[in-house]
């Protein structure tokens, strides 16, 4: 029973949030300097015809009926068209949005395929030199600007070197004969591995850190004396015992982590060039394109809201000790 | 005066508004004289109107909006600098930084700034814009005239200019407009930009000039490719975002697909001559200035194999003024319902109003969309299209959304290009785009931007950079609605400390060249030799002060302005 009340206080909740942001991105961008009228209608117009488009795009009804239409709307998943281009915005999502999840996606896993390994080895081996140099990269990679890291590999890997490519997902000329077909190609990949190491050298030192952390605590509980009593191997108490206890707070913290890691590729799709969902959501913020900005917006923050759900449901599932009351 | 009181007989309001997008406010010019600035009388003299009220008082401080930096590097640069030279000219000059939108919207609807500047083009006609920019009539907000210049001796000439189809009377009216405009500066050139085009010059040969761009129909079917992919590949910063020609903004990035994908009646040459090498039409007549008849080229089909007809060209003016296209309005309007028949092979148009220069204004202009295609289309404007029907010489491949955009050869077309493909693909970041060019990845920069990079990578072995000069200029606009700026003297001293041989060696790498007139060396006879060129006579804010002190203007001991006691 606790449980299902859980569940339902924190829906609710996830609504409530969800109708909160949906209405400071409302305001926020109508307190915005600028005239999104400036990019939709051209000086060549008549006065009659900009009134006309402006009309069309409701941009002259009073502040209150617009935002009850942007809620209607919402509420029935319609994010409205581009003020710029008149495509459904759900359509421009369904373009870029694939694009970003496979390269933040990927470059999640492997960070975190490496990133708790390796917290769990500088923690087991505390003191040594590879746990100072593995935390000294771990800090480097998420103090350094990713993007400036991602310029530097294009520099030496791409134009000098002439490993990488330097733009985009696929060669230019590559006629795309569908998405997964793309996908599963070699040119595909070739263009995913500088991006994708670029972003999981950045998402990385987050789980390690926690990850050497947790296990430092949890190999000072008294059941990993117990293990070495019993004679188990060094390998099996380390990775068995230690780390699957240890565990708990990177799963957590992934869950989190996954909801920003879509809005922290923005920067990483302008360098290489690939077309993403962050490349579409700054060119709208800088056109005034407010179905699309406010589109593009809600969903990276609905997989923030949505994965702290999930992180929150996760913490009763793991741990028992957590209780729902 | 009244509303048909341009000397021709005509509804100068409906014309303004048809010929060249001017906006209907006759009442405008309330909004524009509001300030008592007729900078000159009937007779041409200058005058100073310093008014009692403001006698030996400190000019006011003046806006000079800005645009980022990242926007547009070099003008933010240039702006600065020309704000300095505003201020040791003894002026409050107070440049402050905007977004683009917010700029904009400022200059336009709010009319509130002192000093403005961005880039303008002509366009192939140097006098389509002239009523736009300059007419008393038209200073309301949202209109064209945003410096809110008010000369009624010039507006006749203004309008006229558009109505004559005698091109020594048009060139001699357009002189004496530039001499006007350019002695009452409420608009000055500081640089004349050049059409600039850098490309790998191994792989790609036979560029064109021409004044509007080497996106042109002509320089783009002149130019080869030596590659073995024998494809002319480019990019672009952004997404293209459609591929509507009937529902897109005007956008550069836009104009250069359709104009490969698309006919026009007429083209213009790069000797500015109407070509029927180059159109759709092969002949043509005007039996009178308010009609024009195009005789449409035979045996040309559609990309999908459908033949080209006079039918199809009726269907397309009788449909973007049916569906009032937004975007080819001022043509539109130029004609009334049941104004174009078919007669054969032969297309007349009949025009509301007499029509001067019909090419530039007109024929070349709309883009010649198939019937078949688009009478079932309710909504043009806001139509999705995903794979666009023209009859160019190039038609649509595919379009990876976001990601690039190929067209290929159209093999039937009377005036083929020289390659098979072209292929634009979005590459947001600048470096990266250098690098391509050099390796050949890529071999031609549609949009080439003028600054470091092109100046430090042109003297690479394998970077091609051709220019010639353009329609288009950076402008030094004055709010003549501002106290102090009404006054033409104040306007002049201004225009002279702008530091344009700075500014072209400095920051724009010699790429340009000092603006002196609206209408550029590069259209020929229609640019006036004689106008008023305030360049830097040693030293260009001395030169200002002067004309300050000539006109009664004094300095304080600061160095700044007041008004004549």
């Amino acid at each position: 029973m606790g449980k299902v009340n859980f569940f339902v206080r924190r829906t609710v909740q996830l609504v409530l949030t969800l109708w909160a942001v949906a209405t400071v991105l409302f305001v926020l961008f109508r307190l915005m300097p600028g005239d999104p009228t400036s990019y939709i209608v051209s000086p060549q117009m008549t006065p009659e015809i900009r009134q006309q488009i402006i009309a069309n795009y409701g941009l002259n009804d009073p502040m209150w009926v617009q935002y009850v239409r942007y809620i209607e709307n919402l509420a029935t998943l319609d994010l409205g068209r581009s003020f710029k281009t008149n495509e459904q915005v759900a359509e421009i999502l369904a373009t870029y949005l694939p694009n970003t999840l496979i390269l933040m996606l990927t470059a999640f896993v492997i960070a975190y395929t490496i990133g708790v390994t390796a917290g769990v080895l500088t923690g087991w081996y505390r003191g040594s030199d590879f746990e100072k140099s593995a935390v000294v990269t771990a800090l480097v990679g998420r103090s350094v600007p990713s993007f400036w890291v991602g310029i530097l590999v294009l520099w030496v890997f791409g134009a000098t070197l002439g490993l990488i490519p330097m733009s985009g997902m696929t060669a230019i000329g590559t006629e795309p004969s569908g998405f997964w077909d793309m996908v599963f190609s070699v040119g595909f990949l070739h263009h995913l591995v500088a991006p994708v190491a670029v972003l999981a050298f950045y998402y990385m030192g987050y789980p390690l850190l926690i990850m050497r952390n947790s296990m430092l605590e949890t190999l000072s509980e008294d059941f990993i004396d117990i293990c070495r009593a019993k004679g188990l191997t060094e390998r099996a108490i380390m990775f068995r015992h230690a780390a699957r206890n240890a565990m708990l707070p990177v799963l957590t913290a992934a869950a989190i982590a996954v909801g920003y890691a879509i809005g922290g590729s923005v920067l990483i799709e302008t360098v290489f060039g690939w077309p993403g969902i962050g490349r579409e959501m700054i060119r709208a913020v800088l056109r005034r394109d407010y179905p699309v900005a406010q589109g593009t917006f809600l969903v990276l923050a609905l997989s923030v809201i949505v994965m702290n759900f999930i992180a929150d449901l996760l913490y009763g599932v793991l741990d028992p000790r957590v209780t729902y009351d | 005066m009244g509303e048909n009181d341009t000397g021709a007989g005509m509804d100068r309001r409906h014309f303004l508004k048809t010929t060249a997008a001017g906006g209907l406010a006759a009442t405008g010019a309330v909004a524009g004289a509001g300030s008592a600035q007729e900078t000159t009388t009937g007779d041409g003299q200058e005058t100073t109107q310093s008014g009692g009220d403001r006698a030996g008082q400190l000019l006011p401080q003046y806006t000079y909006l800005n645009n980022p930096a990242n926007y547009n590097p070099a003008r933010h640069d240039a702006i600065n600098l020309i704000g300095t030279q505003l201020n040791k000219l003894g002026l409050r000059a107070n440049v402050q930084v905007f977004e683009w939108g917010t700029l904009y919207n400022r200059v336009m609807q709010e009319q509130n700034f002192g000093f403005t500047t961005w880039n303008r083009g002509l366009g192939i006609d140097p006098g389509r814009r002239m009523p736009e920019m300059f007419h008393s009539s038209n200073t309301s907000p949202g209109e064209g005239n945003f410096t809110g210049y008010v000369n009624k001796d010039l507006d006749p000439t203004l309008m006229q200019q558009l109505q004559t189809s005698n091109t020594d009377e048009r060139v001699n009216m357009l002189h004496q407009i530039q001499k006007t405009v350019n002695r009452d500066v409420p608009m000055h050139p500081i640089v004349q930009m050049p059409n600039i085009i850098a490309y790998n010059n191994q792989q790609v040969t036979g560029w064109t000039d021409h004044i509007v761009g080497y996106y042109h129909f002509e320089p783009m079917t002149n130019v080869k490719v030596k590659a073995d992919h024998n494809e002319l590949r480019g990019t672009w910063p952004e997404t293209l975002g459609t591929m509507n020609v009937l529902g897109y903004n005007n956008e550069t990035k836009l104009i250069h697909q359709f104009e490969m994908l698309y006919d026009k009646l007429i083209r213009i040459n790069s000797e500015l001559e109407p070509d029927p090498k180059m159109s759709l039409a092969t002949e043509w007549e005007r039996p009178n200035d308010q009609t024009v008849r195009y005789k449409i080229r035979q045996d040309h089909q559609w990309h999908d194999g459908e033949d080209v007809t006079p039918e199809d060209v009726k269907f397309t003016l009788d449909y973007i003024k049916d569906s009032q296209i937004p975007l080819y309005s001022t043509q539109h309007e130029m004609y009334g319902t049941d104004s174009v028949s078919v007669d054969g092979q032969w297309v007349q148009v009949n025009f509301s109003e007499k029509i001067g220069p019909v090419h530039t204004l007109f024929s070349n202009q709309i883009p010649i969309v198939p019937k078949h295609k688009w009478e079932s289309r309710s909504d043009p404007a806001n139509m999705s299209i995903e794979k666009p029907v023209g009859s160019g010489p190039l038609q649509f491949d595919y379009w990876d959304q976001g990601s690039e955009l190929s067209l290929t050869k159209y093999g039937d077309h009377w005036n083929t290009v020289n390659f098979d493909r072209r292929i634009w693909r979005i590459i947001p970041e600048s470096s990266t785009v250098w690098s391509l060019l050099k390796d050949g990845t890529l071999n031609y920069l549609p949009f080439t931007r003028i600054g470091r990079q092109l100046s430090q990578n042109q003297k690479q072995s394998q970077i091609g950079v051709q220019s010639t000069p353009g329609d288009g200029w950076w402008h030094f606009s004055q709010n003549t609605r501002k106290p102090g700026l009404d006054d033409v003297a104040v306007r002049q001293a201004a225009v002279h400390t702008i530091p344009k041989t700075a500014i072209n060696e400095q920051v724009l790498y010699g790429f340009a060249t000092e603006g002196w007139n609206l209408v550029g060396e590069s259209f020929g006879k229609y640019s006036n030799p004689d106008v008023k060129k305030y360049q830097q006579q040693g030293n260009g804010v001395e030169v200002g002060k002067e004309r300050l002190r000539e006109a009664g203007y004094t300095f304080d001991s600061n160095g700044k302005v007041h008004f004549p006691e």
